[in-house]
């Protein structure tokens, strides 16, 4: 079964609990074994589940989407929303999740 | 109280040439056709600015405005918009500058200014309470404008924040084409050197004190209520800015692909955590200076306290400082951002035409193509901090070969430097250059930056949160037909912000800014309202361009903006693949001709500019 990491660069601190990585307060790093034929869609909904602040600030489990001010990035490539959700997760693979960011 | 809800009522004209001041009053029907800000801005510049004018001739307008929720009491609402026809693009645009200012301005009881002329010597403008004084100011010439605000301060007697000022360094005074106006302690209208017109009308500073004058506020409880509500929205949105500073969005713009890395040449900046908003708020000391009655206060100070420049204190660099000083020149240490901002802001730049023309010029030094000798002996590599500091103070006095070339901004430099050199430098082909972005990893930015007629982003914020506007989010932010589409339907909503005399970053819901509006001046304005406003400022500075030179076959970008990132996040990528294509789209869905790009008439119609028609 393949493991995989999901890095989120969102500001949730410590709201992961123990289970994630923190190099800073803006940066939580999962690392999860997953299913063989685990999508990221499927990976993202299960994270939702397990993590409240995953469902209120990444993912939308009622619409089984990203909400629209984050970004997901796979294997440090931008990649079409639709993409992602279909994408079979592999050995190593790594999703970044980022807050939109305006600029100033 | 003189004008209509939200307003003073009065525009204050000046004649620097003479030295007249009077003023003008403002309607209602103005009111409501132009708002304030940039609206009254392009409405100005327009009327009292012909084709021929150039952007240095005593006819150019300088024209400052803010808007009728400026020191209502909607929070951190101080802004004021210039207008003017500026020597980057040669043709009009606008910038803003938060602070103090708009609503003091107000308070001595003006919604504007509109200078012309030039005066003989160099003067200070002084606005106290409806009453104005010229004062020469002789002997402020090549001071900065840290160095000014001082010493204005101390020849009024002025104390904390009793005044406003805001002025130009040397920079401005020097005809450095991209010269900024800066005031209240590193606040900048910046684009399409501004600061450059005010120098070339000898005009050293503004000063406003914080006046007596009110305005009437239809309803003070809907405007309370609706002010509370976007309190909300501003503290809990994005990366927390009070917290981190618009530098805490610094590592999601290097993880998307858009920060801008040693002019364009790579996407790679590993070491983005030791230069994001979040390690300078951990690292150094913090002193909030929040602009006029902000609770959101992401402004601070800060005191370096580790590295090469440790005790330096200045403004924090917010995001475009820290990508223009950090990455985009080959620096990785955070204090020298610190101490880079302050000097480009002392002697009046903006920090982004200045960073992208300076990066071109370290990859020119890199590649050979300038030696020590066309330096005059700066070892130009990449994050050589002291060696930036240095090229600073020469473009800021034009001094030497290299300080005259880059005070013309980067277009004009590498062409006159010619050969291989002219396709490494970022540009759009008006003559102005990007936010300091990486826009090939952010297209709704790139297009926009290309086809704007401000001299900067005119549509969006990079495509961030149509549905606030009740428009779908981009799925793929590559696609050429998502892209040009969005950004031609989010058109409008901007420049609406920019009438209102409001921070964007406080005031981050334009449906609740809406209600603040309705609040302050008794109307019933609808989004849609908003957006033929905003469309309305869009297509009058559009005709005016065009009738000041602007041809459609420069809504492109430069070689090396748009071309295809190497590595990083948007490797591959290539905006140009379909550009007329996205061009011709954008432009029939903004009412355009496709192919010149040209308001339509029945477009000019339905926005209430059928005058222009004959213009064009």
């Amino acid at each position: 079964m393949p493991k995989v990491s999901v890095d989120f660069w969102t500001w949730m601190g410590k709201d992961l609990g123990g289970n994630a990585r923190s190099s800073s307060e803006m940066r939580s790093i999962l690392e999860i074994v997953v299913e063989d034929g685990t999508t990221a869609r499927m990976l993202l909904d299960r994270l939702a589940q397990d993590y409240r602040p995953v469902a209120e600030k990444v993912f939308q489990r009622e619409k089984q989407r990203l909400y629209p001010h984050v970004v997901a990035i796979l294997n440090d490539r931008v990649i079409r929303e639709i993409d992602l959700y279909d994408a079979v997760l592999n050995e190593g693979d790594r999703i970044t999740i980022l807050p939109q960011y305006v600029g100033g | 109280m003189n004008g209509p809800h939200g307003y003073a009522g009065k525009i204050l004209r000046v004649d620097l040439s003479s030295g007249r001041r009077w003023s003008e009053d403002l309607d209602e029907r103005t009111a409501k056709k132009w708002v304030g800000g940039v609206g009254l801005g392009v409405k100005y510049l327009y009327e009292e600015v012909p084709p021929g004018v150039e952007w240095s001739d005593p006819e150019n307008r300088l024209i400052w405005a803010s808007g009728p929720l400026a020191g209502s009491g909607v929070f951190g609402a101080a802004t004021f918009n210039v207008a003017t026809k500026g020597p980057v693009t040669n043709l009009g645009g606008s910038s803003q500058a938060n602070g103090f200012f708009g609503a003091y301005l107000k308070s001595a009881g003006y919604d504007g200014m509109v200078f012309q002329g030039a005066s003989p010597t160099p003067v200070c403008l002084v606005i106290r309470d409806g009453a104005t004084e010229i004062r020469d100011v002789r002997h402020l010439t090549g001071k900065d404008v840290w160095e000014v605000e001082t010493l204005l301060r101390q020849e009024l007697g002025a104390k904390g924040r009793d005044v406003s000022i805001f002025a130009i360094g040397p920079a401005g005074e020097n005809g450095v084409r991209y010269s900024a106006i800066v005031g209240d302690s590193g606040h900048l209208a910046a684009h399409n050197g501004v600061g450059a017109v005010m120098g070339s009308k000898n005009l050293k500073a503004v000063v406003a004190y914080k006046g007596s004058h009110t305005f009437g506020v239809f309803d003070p409880e809907a405007l309370k209520k609706a002010n509370r509500e976007l309190y909300e929205v501003a503290r809990v949105a994005g990366p927390p800015l009070a917290k981190w500073g618009t530098g805490g969005g610094f590592s999601s713009v290097y993880g998307a692909g858009a920060l801008p890395v040693r002019n364009l040449t790579t996407n790679l900046y590993p070491n983005h955590e030791r230069m994001n908003g979040q390690f300078i708020r951990t690292h150094f000391e913090v002193e909030p200076k929040p602009c006029h009655k902000c609770p959101v206060s992401h402004v601070v100070e800060v005191t370096v306290t580790e590295g090469p420049y440790c005790g330096f204190v200045g403004e924090e660099p917010e995001y475009e400082c820290l990508a223009a000083w950090g990455p985009m020149i080959g620096n990785e240490e955070a204090g020298a951002t610190v101490m880079l901002t302050k000097e480009a802001d002392r002697l009046g730049l903006d920090c982004n035409e200045a960073s992208w023309t300076i990066g071109w010029a370290i990859e020119c030094f890199e590649k050979g193509v300038f030696t020590t000798h066309d330096t005059d002996g700066i070892e130009l590599s990449w994050g050589n901090v002291e060696g930036v500091r240095e090229l600073l103070n020469r473009i800021a006095k034009r001094q030497g070969y290299l300080g005259n070339l880059l005070a013309d901004g980067v277009m004009r430099a590498s062409r006159q430097v010619g050969g291989a050199a002219a396709d490494w430098a970022v540009y759009t082909y008006k003559g102005n250059t990007p936010r300091t972005h990486d826009h090939r990893g952010r297209w709704c930015e790139l297009f926009d930056t290309c086809v704007s007629n401000t001299s900067n982003i005119e549509s969006t914020f990079g495509g961030v949160k149509p549905e606030l506007v009740d428009l779908p989010a981009v799925t793929d932010p590559f696609s050429h037909e998502e892209v040009s589409t969005l950004n031609a339907k989010f058109n409008g909503i901007r420049q609406f912000d920019d009438c209102l005399g409001i921070c964007r970053l406080a005031s981050p819901d334009p449906k609740l800014i809406l209600k603040c509006l309705n609040a302050v001046t008794g109307w019933d304005w609808s989004l849609q309202d908003a957006f033929t406003v905003g469309r309305r400022v869009v297509n009058q500075l559009r005709v005016f361009n065009f009738r000041h030179g602007m041809k459609a076959e420069d809504e492109r970008p430069s070689t090396r903006y748009g071309s295809i990132p190497v590595d990083g996040p948007a490797q591959g990528k290539n905006i140009m693949e379909k550009w007329a294509w996205m061009l011709e789209n954008y432009y029939r869905l903004m009412g355009w001709h496709p192919a010149t790009g040209k308001p339509l008439p029945q477009t000019l119609e339905k926005l209430d500019l059928g005058e222009l028609i004959k213009d064009l």
